[in-house]
């Protein structure tokens, strides 16, 4: 069981990212747990996750991010923004499995 | 296009990227955002007041007489406008140490207590909201900063329960931190400053907010939020600490001149943008939607996309369509992404200060549909033509570009078709 979470400003574009992605790890079988956060409630849900997605818009907190979940051992990266704007489920699942080294 | 691209990418966006991560402008942000939901309620409280209906007032009038029940808006008031500098104290206060990784909840009760220190009783509302704001930062910074030296420290003994020893650790660093203020307030006073809040209010906060609520400030800030994101940066979300701190104070002196009949001073406010010029998201991207099922069907990526951003861009959120379309360093869509804010801004401006609207000065959640928002904001039906003409222009705006995408799809289509058949013809 993974955790994966979102993070842009508000966490509203990425919230509808998540419906898609739960979609995506139902057909494969995967059993993940995947939210979306507002920037603001991100550091909050730290210890809960495995790996932490950030929304292109706000790429610029992808060094305060690592900062924090580096050490840890959790891998920080951005969504690749034609993905992102496509909402492509299958490929943001498949970019944060990846991170996970699965 | 491309060496302007590169350029800007290089000089440009690290430095906007650094103010989007800035830790105070963070802090001011999210502490204005935790009070959202009131001023929201507050301005509930004050449409259900002054809605301008004469056979409703009538009837409230008649059925519980006038005192009583505007009695339950007033209250709202009460609560929420009333004591809007007190809550930013403590929310940006407690936000900046939460960033720091130290005692948010001590850093916010020495903020507001610094803050009375201050003034007493005088700051309480939006007048004393940029005092607020820079007490909030100064006392967060040397409270947390005294909270880290050990010499102010008292040893408890083992055994004491963490939470008592918590409370004595703040001790001596907030005493410090509350007295610097206090004595600060002193020695004003024996130079003559009576009362600190309103000579501030004066001498900074009223001439600032004259100066941001003029047609330049809104083109500004319009330019900024879009140039931003076609950058694909969330241009609104980076300048949303500048945009809250004026607006916040416009938006309750609004408010005091409605709940007293008379006309909204302040033009330029969050509401003026949510409900005019971010139709569908910033850059009126609701009216590329319009566009792409008018004049560009034939683009079958572009329709694709639309279609998918639709739902969401009736919300007011455009994240598909930025990077899916993509808008983000889309040299066709530059031009009119960049201009049909400024323009849209123009004509709600002049709009509203000819009197043919009024000041939009309810806040509504940022993801209230667009005219519905324009109604809503102004407490008036004319809001929401304003918001309809709004897109029609953005429409009339980007249909000449969405054309020309098209175009070019087209081409490049046959070019591809043309590729293949030769291809094939080997």
């Amino acid at each position: 069981m993974k955790t994966i979470m979102l993070v842009c400003s508000a966490g509203m574009s990425t919230s509808l990212l998540v419906t898609k992605m739960e979609k995506a790890a139902e057909s494969r079988n995967l059993e993940a747990k995947i939210f979306a956060v507002s920037e603001a409630e991100a550091p909050d849900n730290i210890d809960k996750i495995d790996v932490l997605l950030l929304g292109p818009q706000v790429r610029f907190l992808e060094s305060k991010f690592k900062k924090k979940l580096e050490p840890l051992g959790k891998p920080v990266a951005v969504i690749n923004s034609i993905d992102y704007g496509m909402m492509n489920g299958e490929k943001v699942l498949e970019q944060a499995l990846t991170l996970l080294g699965e | 296009m491309n060496g302007f691209i590169a350029f800007m990418e290089k000089y440009f966006i690290p430095y906007a990227a650094k103010i989007g991560g800035q830790r105070h402008l963070v802090a001011i942000r999210d502490g204005f955002i935790s009070t959202m939901p009131l001023m929201i309620l507050g301005s509930l409280g004050t449409l259900i007041n002054n809605l301008p209906i004469q056979a409703y007032q009538d009837f409230m009038n008649n059925l519980f007489g006038e005192a009583l029940w505007k009695s339950f808006g007033g209250n709202i008031w009460n609560g929420t406008f009333a004591i809007l500098a007190l809550l930013t104290a403590f929310t940006v206060a407690y936000n900046l140490a939460k960033s720091y990784d130290k005692d948010a909840l001590s850093s916010g009760v020495v903020s507001v207590s610094s803050f009375f220190a201050i003034g007493g009783l005088t700051g309480l509302s939006s007048s004393g909201l940029f005092l607020a704001l820079i007490v909030a930062l100064v006392s967060t910074e040397l409270f947390t900063r005294l909270s880290g030296n050990q010499k102010l420290i008292i040893k408890m003994p083992d055994g004491v329960p963490p939470a008592v020893s918590r409370s004595f650790a703040a001790l001596f660093p907030a005493m410090i931190t509350v007295s610097i203020f206090a004595m600060l307030t002193t020695i004003l006073f024996g130079l003559g400053v009576k009362d600190i809040v309103g000579e501030f209010y004066k001498l900074i906060q009223e001439p600032f907010m004259g100066l941001a609520n003029t047609l330049p400030a809104a083109l500004l800030l319009a330019f900024i939020s879009s140039f931003l994101w076609f950058f694909g940066l969330h241009g609104a979300n980076i300048i949303e600490p500048f945009m809250q701190t004026i607006n916040v104070d416009a938006i309750a002196k609004n408010v005091i001149a409605i709940n007293h009949g008379l006309d909204a001073p302040y033009i330029v406010n969050k509401p003026f943008f949510d409900s005019f010029v971010n139709l569908g998201g910033t850059g009126a991207t609701i009216a590329i939607i319009i566009s792409v099922f008018l004049f560009g069907r034939r683009n079958k990526q572009y329709v694709t996309v639309s279609g998918l951003a639709s739902a969401p861009g009736l919300f007011n959120i455009n994240e598909p369509l930025m990077f899916g379309l993509p808008i983000v360093l889309n040299p066709i869509l530059f031009v009119p992404y960049i201009l049909a804010p400024l323009v849209l801004v123009t004509i709600a401006y002049f709009a509203t200060s000819w009197g043919m609207v009024p000041a939009a000065t309810i806040v509504t959640p940022w993801t209230t549909p667009p005219i519905i928002g324009g109604v809503l904001a102004t407490q008036s039906w004319t809001g929401g033509v304003l918001a309809a003409v709004n897109i029609a222009v953005a429409v009339l705006i980007y249909a000449p570009f969405i054309k020309v995408a098209e175009i070019q799809e087209i081409r490049r289509e046959k070019a591809a078709a043309a590729g293949e058949e030769t291809k094939d013809n080997f």
